[in-house]
């Protein structure tokens, strides 16, 4: 292949445009190229909550960063490295805000916003919603993620929005906004099924399998999170005995907090 | 000449506007998915409508759209869910397409902003490619609006400014490249064991059914996991071609290099089956179409078109008729 098959066709050369909307053009795309590279710088943004840092998911990433350095002869603690990360982070997010302010109405009116965490990380503890029914004194399993059998109102909960939501939920950060989605499908239930007394709503936080548990069928140990029972028909919450396995520190009715939009890593 | 003067030069080429047309069909079939899809879910208002009216959660005002409009009413919503369909239909069809692109923009960010728990990255995405579809003269060729101007659906002779493909490109490297930098985790990253796909496949909430079965293939996932953070954060590579073509001609050493490579062809190949895998095992809503949608934009006109004819002639089993040259540019040469 020839140089002048790849390249473009030859110029034909032309003086450059002079008016003053030429000028105005470039100005413009100058704009959009720094409004666009600036958002785009790595940031952490909505995962800047002490309580996501918690999580055992970061955690471990943490545990597995300290390792590293100090295998590289770094001298470090893994409770050092997360605090001079949250400094450097928390001096990081101010200066980029510093540098975005200009920006902000171009991103709101123009929908220029830039933001591509999308799978940064994969999440080791992720939470399976179950939703439960209580009939008749007996509680029956309506809806499990992923589960073909037990999809009562899959149609809605399996759409990727309401996956986001479902995902975020699992999350510490989200107890307002978790109760009032627990209240809405509570509704629902109260539609579809009449003669149910209550409704329970619940995530098992386990971690996932390895590809060698995968293969042998060994299924990680968990536990119950984010547990909320309501009455039916009105939605009342109900104070269970937390089922075997809950977590007693996380029970679904913590914080006021309705979190932030992109406090956690969505696609 | 100056840089200044030269880059004021370069933003003044034209090309034919069969690419940024066919962006904008995608786009629009990609507005009407992400928006109808909601519709018929039934989710339009326990996700968008505020909880006094029947949605799940307090809302509050909403985005400015929406709170000009007065809230997130069931009316409001649904005015504002028809409008983007509507706009959608119109940016399909290419009437109007830089207005009806600008409707369609406020409408997703209107809608999708109204409720951050319920979306993704694709929201966002979507919302830069309808914002580049305002720039640019996407009803050209291959529209409604063609078909009515000239009495055909496509204008072989109607050409449109280059930059806002070239923005386009600028906005799909931005979007590969960012992420790559972001993904630090020791599952991605060398020195690792290059287990992140695997783990992400075993996420319940995007994952369309249990994936333990691909148990036996963890060595493909860990390759994949592998090329893929490479792929990521060397895709700015791609535009190197771009500069390399660009050149003069005869060009020697690295430029020759580059051109004769094509990188723009390995990667677009390695992301198209990275996107197509990504659809046929996980949910995670119209990301991978409107991703691939801005791949269109990698090739110049002249470009897919030379394409077009070689299947054309692959299917009529018939040697490729000799191409008919590009009218001149505003600056009388074909863009990069």
């Amino acid at each position: 292949m020839t140089d002048a098959a790849t390249a473009e066709p030859a110029r034909v050369p032309s003086p450059a445009p002079q008016g003053l909307r030429a000028h105005l053009r470039a100005a413009f795309v100058v704009f959009h190229v720094a409004a666009v590279l600036l958002a785009a710088m790595p940031a952490p943004d909505g995962g800047m909550k002490r309580a996501a840092w918690k999580d055992r998911t970061v955690q471990e990433e943490f545990a597995a960063w300290t390792g590293r350095l100090q295998g590289l002869g770094v001298e470090i603690e893994q409770p050092e490295l997360e605090e001079r990360l949250w400094t450097l982070a928390v001096a990081w997010q101010g200066g980029r805000q510093q540098l975005l302010r200009p920006f902000q109405p171009y991103y709101q009116y123009a929908g220029a916003w830039q933001s591509w965490r999308m799978f940064v990380a994969p999440h080791r503890y992720p939470g399976r919603l179950h939703i439960d029914l209580r009939r008749g004194g007996t509680w029956e399993t309506i809806y499990v993620a992923r589960d073909p059998d037990r999809g009562w109102l899959g149609r809605q909960l399996d759409h990727d929005r309401m996956r986001s939501v479902i995902f975020r939920y699992a999350w510490p950060q989200y107890g307002r906004a978790w109760r009032h989605w627990c209240a809405w499908v509570a509704a629902q239930a109260a539609t579809d099924f009449p003669d149910a007394d209550a409704i329970r709503l619940r995530y098992w936080k386990a971690r996932t399998p390895s590809p060698d548990e995968a293969r042998s069928g060994a299924e990680p140990p968990g536990q119950w999170i984010r547990t909320r029972t309501l009455a039916l028909p009105d939605g009342t919450p109900l104070h269970e005995p937390e089922p075997d396995g809950a977590d007693p520190a996380d029970n679904g009715d913590d914080g006021d907090d309705d979190g932030d939009d992109d406090a956690a890593e969505v696609p | 000449m100056n840089p200044w003067r030269r880059l004021v030069a370069m933003l003044a080429e034209t090309e034919p506007g069969s690419v940024q047309a066919l962006f904008r069909i995608a786009i629009g079939l990609c507005v009407l998915g992400a928006v109808g899809t909601v519709v018929v879910a039934g989710l339009v208002e326990p996700l968008w409508v505020d909880r006094t009216f029947g949605g799940y959660r307090d809302l509050g005002r909403g985005p400015w759209l929406v709170a000009w409009l007065g809230g997130p009413t069931p009316r409001v919503v649904w005015g504002l869910v028809a409008a983007t369909l509507a706009s959608g239909t119109l940016l399909t069809l290419g009437i109007g397409s830089r207005g009806a692109a600008l409707v369609a923009l406020q409408g997703v960010m209107g809608l999708t902003w109204l409720n951050g728990h319920a979306g993704g990255s694709y929201d966002e995405l979507l919302a830069n490619a309808l914002w580049l579809l305002v720039l640019s003269r996407s009803d050209a060729t291959l529209s409604l609006s063609c078909r009515l101007r000239t009495g055909a659906w496509t204008d072989p002779t109607a050409r449109v400014a280059s930059w806002p493909r070239w923005l386009m490109v600028l906005q799909l490297v931005v979007v590969y490249s960012s992420t790559g930098f972001q993904k630090v985790s020791s599952y991605w990253v060398p020195g690792g064991d290059f287990s992140a796909l695997w783990y992400i496949l075993q996420q319940p909430s995007w994952q369309r059914v249990d994936m333990r079965w691909a148990a036996p293939f963890f060595p493909l996932t860990q390759l994949a996991t592998a090329l893929t953070w490479c792929w990521e954060i060397s895709y700015p590579l791609v535009l190197a071609t771009f500069w390399a073509r660009r050149g003069p001609d005869r060009a020697n050493g690295l430029r020759q290099l580059l051109r004769r490579l094509d990188l723009r062809r390995p990667y677009a190949l390695f992301g198209a089956l990275m996107h197509v895998g990504t659809l046929l095992l996980m949910n995670v809503g119209p990301f991978s179409a409107i991703t691939l949608s801005f791949y269109l934009t990698l090739w110049h006109p002249d470009e897919l078109r030379s394409v077009g004819r070689r299947l054309r002639s692959w299917a009529t089993a018939r040697p490729p008729a000799p191409a008919p040259p590009s009218p001149p540019g505003r600056t009388g040469r074909p863009a990069a």
